[in-house]
């Protein structure tokens, strides 16, 4: 079982065993529940859309489900449903989710954002593609496309053939409402920081409002990297076509991680057994991704603090090179690996075997020296101290809030980590620590990556070990899984993995045929983006860039 | 061009120049003639020197300690790609905003390499056979260079407003604020060094490090004000730092918060221009540290133009390897080293330096 078990305090909804208990938490909600729904991750409740917020507090507050993970938006025949996926950071496989049905005709519910402000992005992204619109919404405007596009595209009757070309006059001018307060005494200045800006790493466009050298305010408007990954993962067939995809979603090296939150789901969704020896791979080459990310991510962040002749980004940079390598190796790829299947692996580990343990324990010896190294040039730099240290503050709170998982929220002291806390592969019977810092700032985000790097490097290590001692007769990658997978119609499941960048989860629901039905990502890339005013405003415009590249965010996912 | 009463012995170089020439029988035509000549040489020594390090030099040395190889493929080390860069940006377009405010726009670049040349005018850069490579040696010699040096933060704000580009814009504005707090502190050190030597006169300034201080072990310790003060040295190095714009102080450009700064509007010909004007002002500040601080041209075996070119060379190899290493501070961060720090430091370097100077000479 897991080393790192936290104790769980028995309370309101919860049985003695840990696990929800839903009679209860339905009498907690009383009249408010319309009926009960069977998802295979959790129950749920459904709720008439104008005690949408009633329902969420009395959850949030009476039964501790902080974490809103994630807000589901699908039509159906009759109605549309907006599903928010509800979790506890302190457990999160204490889970429920409150369904919302709403008409079709009148696609009208009430905001959750009073009760959990990362509400706000997901359900302007409802709002976006499906329609739905959310009463009490401080701002509900479009947020993945253009201001001026028509419809919406994920409803069955948007025209999918019609193009759409949005032209930069026919967008929403960028520079109205330039200024605050009145025009000729205001003395703030409007700036635009990207899409093409060299410290926004990717397409992020910052709606930045200066007042002098500090920022006023700060408004990312995200979506030019908006592929409509959802909607075609709905149209691949779950054995084969839809895992190339996760690989696009964080681009940067982090594919297996991608991939195992898509195999994790649909795994469970279809009721498939992995063989062990292809979980110990898979949880190796995880974590090597996980390595070569932040290692990107350290890189970035020095360059985005020491300006773009450092030397610690090109340290970084060939230290992921050589993880790069060993994904190679492994996997036949360097970056859009596709090497997960449901059910396992797609291959063994590369022949001889012998020249890739040495490989990697080569790797493995040489990466402390590299991280102390690291901590010399960065951590130990006084110049850096005072960039880093109390600049970029997410309180523990506020981090909550949001939404915020990964490292951002560890950086925070909010202990929570999918890989622990909600075991999947092969990480509850390896010897590991969760990292968490208590700084709250963009110091304690950098010292969360830099140390999870040798964690993972320790869970690398014993999978080298085990593999190494693996009986040659007990190989097995892959289970028996059908040519075709059709879960039954109407099953709906939510599931996460610990991504590089925090909690991404899918969510899918079967409709009998052997393409999902709805198909929803939970980036978390897009929940750790959207603190980002909170921590900025107010500080100086070289923090908010500080502050961006401490949230490691990664345009492809937060976009999809 | 300012010129004092020469006091030193070895004739300047215009004069020599106009003697080697025959220009003499010309008069004053002939001594105009002779110092157009010495002085477009020592600018096209100067800007040889930027030529060598901007496309080549700074590429080697960055990738040196960045563990990388950098040009190696045309000619020998790379070398030919200082023609190739040349064609390259000078073959580029030349972009002009349409709200760019002329002629200001076109004056800020010029007004940055003109400063930094206009500052060679007086430094001794040394012999090099009979030839004594200085233009003028007026007495106010060091406060000549600082003066001309700073013009260049007048184009950098030429080039941060006139380009209509907010991010320039915020550039300039740091350009000035920065160079205000690190010229006082720069210009304050500079005269503990002047309370030493007892002259404004570059050449008197070199001369008074030519002494032995101390031999350890066989080897004569020059009187360097280097050696002589080190915490001047010191204080003198950093503050030159932020002067020429480089890591931790080079928040002026800062490519990641505000792209590239004053100069973010610029391209082919006028940022080529912008550019060799900060190499130029990284070898002047090279040139007035080794004249103030290390013994100037003076130096064993190789000719005094040599050394002093060496000596530049040191100083801009520490500005590189400041730029790879050490983080960039934040623009509040560096008013406050500036005026909290440095201002004080030099101030109190100075104060001590006059009380020790005053009592050694009663």
């Amino acid at each position: 079982m897991s080393k790192q078990e936290k104790p769980v305090p028995a309370d309101i909804g919860v049985d003695e065993s840990g696990e929800v208990d839903y009679d209860e938490i339905e009498a907690l909600l009383g009249d408010l529940v319309l009926d009960r729904e069977e998802h295979i991750n959790a129950e749920g409740f459904v709720i008439r859309p104008d005690e949408v917020q009633e329902a969420l507090f009395r959850l949030r507050d009476e039964a501790e489900f902080d974490h809103l993970s994630l807000v589901t938006s699908q039509q159906y025949e009759d109605r549309f449903e907006s599903i928010y996926h509800l979790k506890k950071y302190k457990d999160p496989t204490q889970e429920v989710s409150v369904v919302v049905p709403t008409t079709t005709d009148n696609p009208v519910s009430q905001s959750a954002e009073p009760v959990y402000r990362t509400a706000e992005w997901h359900e302007r992204e409802a709002y976006d593609l499906m329609g739905i619109e959310y009463e009490g919404h401080p701002d509900l405007r479009r947020i993945l496309l253009p201001e001026t596009w028509q419809g919406h595209p994920l409803r069955n009757e948007y025209d999918q053939d019609r193009p759409q070309i949005v032209s930069l006059t026919e967008h929403a001018n960028p520079l109205q409402d330039d200024h605050r307060g009145n025009e000729e005494q205001s003395d703030t200045m409007f700036l635009n920081i990207g899409p093409h800006h060299p410290a926004t790493h990717g397409v992020l466009h910052l709606k930045t409002v200066l007042d002098g050298e500090q920022v006023a305010d700060v408004e990312p408007d995200i979506g030019y990297l908006h592929r409509c990954e959802e909607q075609m993962c709905e149209q691949g067939t779950y054995r084969h076509q839809i895992m190339p995809y996760p690989d696009r979603w964080d681009y940067i090296s982090a594919g297996l991680l991608n991939e195992w939150a898509y195999a994790r789901a649909a795994e469970d969704l279809a009721d498939l057994d992995v063989p062990e020896y292809a979980q110990i791979i898979r949880t190796m080459g995880a974590e090597m991704c996980r390595i070569a990310s932040h290692m990107l991510a350290l890189a970035t962040f020095a360059l985005d603090i020491n300006g773009d002749f450092t030397a610690t980004f090109m340290y970084a940079i060939q230290d992921r090179e050589r993880v790069q390598n060993l994904l190679e190796d492994l996997t036949g790829q360097r970056l859009m690996f596709n090497y997960f299947r449901l059910g396992g692996v797609a291959w063994d580990l590369p022949e001889p075997r012998e020249e890739f343990f040495e490989k990697t324990r080569d790797f493995l010896d040489d990466l402390p020296e590299s991280v102390a190294e690291y901590h010399n040039l960065l951590t130990n730099n006084e110049v850096l101290q005072a960039r880093t240290i109390d600049t970029g503050v997410l309180n523990h709170d506020v981090a909550k809030q949001y939404g915020a998982t990964g490292p951002v929220a560890r950086g925070s002291g909010v202990d929570y980590d999918i890989r622990r806390d909600d075991p999947y592969g092969y990480y509850d019977e390896l010897d590991w620590d969760v990292v968490t810092e208590d700084g709250c700032d963009n110091f304690s985000r950098l010292l969360v990556r830099m140390q999870e790097v040798e964690e993972s490097a320790k869970i690398i290590d014993q999978c080298v070990d085990l593999l190494e001692d693996w009986p040659e007769e007990d190989r097995t990658i892959q289970s028996n899984v059908p040519r075709t997978l059709k879960p039954d119609a109407d099953t709906e499941i939510y599931r996460s993995v610990e991504g590089a960048k925090g909690e991404l989860g899918i969510y899918i629901r079967a409709d009998g045929t052997d393409k999902p039905g709805r198909f929803k990502i939970r980036s978390p890339c897009f929940s750790n983006l959207q603190p980002l005013p909170e921590m900025s405003e107010g500080g100086y415009i070289a923090d908010l860039v500080a502050t961006l590249g401490s949230l490691d965010i990664v345009l492809g996912e937060v976009d999809r | 061009m300012i010129s004092g009463p020469l006091q030193t012995e070895v004739p300047l170089m215009p004069d020599q120049l106009a003697e080697l020439l025959g220009l003499d029988a010309l008069g004053i035509a002939g001594d105009f003639v002779g110092a157009l000549i010495a002085a477009a040489l020592i600018a096209t020594i100067m800007m040889l020197n930027a030529a060598l390090a901007g496309p080549w030099a700074k590429r080697k040395i960055t990738a040196a300690f960045t563990d990388r190889i950098a040009v190696n493929r045309v000619g020998p080390f790379g070398l030919f790609i200082i023609i190739a860069d040349s064609v390259r940006l000078l073959s580029k377009e030349l972009i002009i905003p349409e709200g760019a405010d002329r002629p200001a726009y076109d004056v800020g670049p010029l007004l940055v390499v003109l400063s930094a040349l206009g500052g060679f005018a007086v430094i001794p850069l040394g012999s090099l056979g009979p030839l004594n490579f200085q233009l003028a040696d007026p007495e106010i010699g060091l406060v000549y260079v600082f003066a001309v040096a700073s013009i260049a933060s007048l184009g950098l704000v030429m080039c941060g407003y006139a380009s209509d580009n907010k991010y320039s814009m915020l550039g300039g504005l740091r350009a000035v604020a920065q160079n205000l707090a690190y010229e006082i502190p720069l210009i304050v050190t500079a005269m503990s060094v002047v309370i030493f030597a007892g002259t404004l006169q570059l050449s008197e300034i070199v001369a008074a490090q030519q002494e032995t201080l101390v031999t350890v072990a066989g080897v004569a310790i020059p009187t360097w004000f280097a050696f002589v003060n080190p915490f001047a040295f010191v204080l003198f190095l950093t503050a030159n730092l932020a002067e020429v714009g480089r890591n931790p102080f080079d928040t002026p450009e800062a490519p990641t918060e505000i792209v590239a700064g004053y100069q973010t509007e610029y391209s082919s010909v006028y940022f080529v221009l912008i550019y060799l004007g900060e190499f130029l002002h990284i070898f002047l500040g090279g040139a007035i540290i080794a004249v103030v601080f290390l013994g100037g041209a003076s130096g064993p075996v190789l000719p005094g133009l040599l050394w002093m070119i060496i000596k530049m060379w040191a100083v801009f190899l520490f500005t590189q390897w400041a730029r790879s290493a050490i983080p960039r501070v934040r623009i509040d961060q560096l008013i406050e080293i500036g005026w909290k720090g440095l201002l004080v430091l030099s101030f109190a370097n100075l104060i001590l330096t006059a009380v020790i100077v005053g009592v050694l000479t009663v």
